[in-house]
């Protein structure tokens, strides 16, 4: 025989009485109040039960929710400390206002120049070139004064693929900092 | 993030910072994502209709809850905050046990202490209660439908005083 809690044995055993006793007394009306019945009246007893009676209604429909299965998931790896690591908050939005001052340049000069092109091959070469003549030169110079998104992207891949190829080597000081692209000798490139 | 964090960052006043987080919820209807909020503060999730899959994705398992752990989850949510004794007159059990394996399960947490004799403890849901429960704020908490249950709501209880 499982093991019955007693706490909950117990309380369940008090409001059954009780409620025989409320029942009696509604029976036999002339049965006088002992001395020791100083526990709650019928009436708080009726707010109770009533009010248990909704405590397992929400319960009922929470256990719903939760058997349907539909929960919602937060990002993993928990909520990110600010300020975040390598930077701070001021860094960050001064780094999103950049980025929304290139936005609106771009949508202008999209309208302005339309349908230009360009090749993440010849931009390769294009670097390629420039680093063997400099060694040294930033992501900032490569795109220029005022590049469209189509240039920076087939920048960006450009120099993906030379440091995959082991061409350039890429460091960056800080967090939002400019990227400096450095040639690689022939022999650590060929290793 | 709390609203002030978001003003502060983006220098937005409290009002522009409520209409974009109102047209952000907007723009994740029908999407995979949507803004969930405890109290001040508000983070985003994946949508509850998608939870099968993520589910899936992350390997997470579902949570059971027993009908005890759920009566008393259902009084701290609707009543928050609330103290352990106010839960126990009214279910009318012990809630020791029920109350410390929410906690674990951080469906529920201390929302520091009353000030009435003894300073007992008062307990709140947490983000995981909204998340598990698929809710996007305590405001969406299901309501009772019984007539009786509306009699009790009337003269007995109050909506919760602080969200989340």
């Amino acid at each position: 025989m499982p093991q019955l809690p007693a706490d909950e044995v117990s309380a369940f055993l008090a409001l059954a009485s009780r409620l025989v006793l409320l029942k009696a007394r509604s029976l036999l009306p002339s049965l006088e109040p002992l001395p020791e019945e100083q526990g709650e009246s019928e009436e708080e007893l009726r707010a109770r039960l009533l009010e248990y009676a909704i405590v397992r209604e929400r319960a009922g429909q929470l256990g719903a929710r939760l058997r349907a299965g539909e929960r919602a998931f937060h990002r993993e790896g928990g909520t990110v400390d600010l300020p975040p690591r390598g930077g701070e908050v001021d860094a960050l939005a001064s780094a999103w206002s950049r980025v929304l001052a290139l936005a609106t340049r771009e949508r202008d000069e999209d309208i302005v120049a339309p349908g230009e092109r360009y090749s993440v091959e010849q931009r390769t070469l294009e670097i390629e070139a420039l680093v063997a003549a400099q060694e040294r030169v930033s992501f900032a110079t490569l795109l220029g004064d005022a590049p469209t998104v189509g240039f920076a992207v087939v920048t960006f891949i450009a120099l993906l693929d030379l440091y995959r190829r082991g061409v350039i080597d890429l460091a960056q000081d800080e967090l939002f900092a400019d990227i400096v692209i450095t040639r690689r000798d022939a022999r650590s490139a060929q290793t | 993030m709390t609203k002030a964090e978001l003003g502060r960052i983006a220098g937005g006043a409290p009002r522009a910072v409520e209409n974009a987080l109102a047209e952000l919820a907007a723009a994740y209807e029908g999407t995979g994502l949507r803004l969930q909020r405890s109290g001040e503060e508000w983070q985003i999730v994946t949508a509850p209709q998608h939870a099968p899959q993520v589910a899936a994705y992350l390997g997470a398992d579902r949570l059971r809850l027993s009908a005890a752990s759920l009566e008393t989850l259902s009084v701290v949510a609707y009543r928050q905050p609330v103290t352990r004794a106010e839960v126990e007159a009214i279910r009318g059990v012990n809630c020791d046990q029920t109350i410390y394996t929410l906690t674990s399960r951080r469906l529920i947490e201390e929302r520091g202490r009353k000030e009435s004799p003894g300073r007992p403890i008062l307990y709140g849901t947490t983000w995981e209660f909204l998340e598990c429960f698929g809710l996007q704020s305590l405001d969406d908490l299901p309501r009772a439908l019984s007539p009786e249950g509306a009699l009790v709501l009337e003269g007995a209880e109050s909506t919760p005083s602080k969200l989340g």
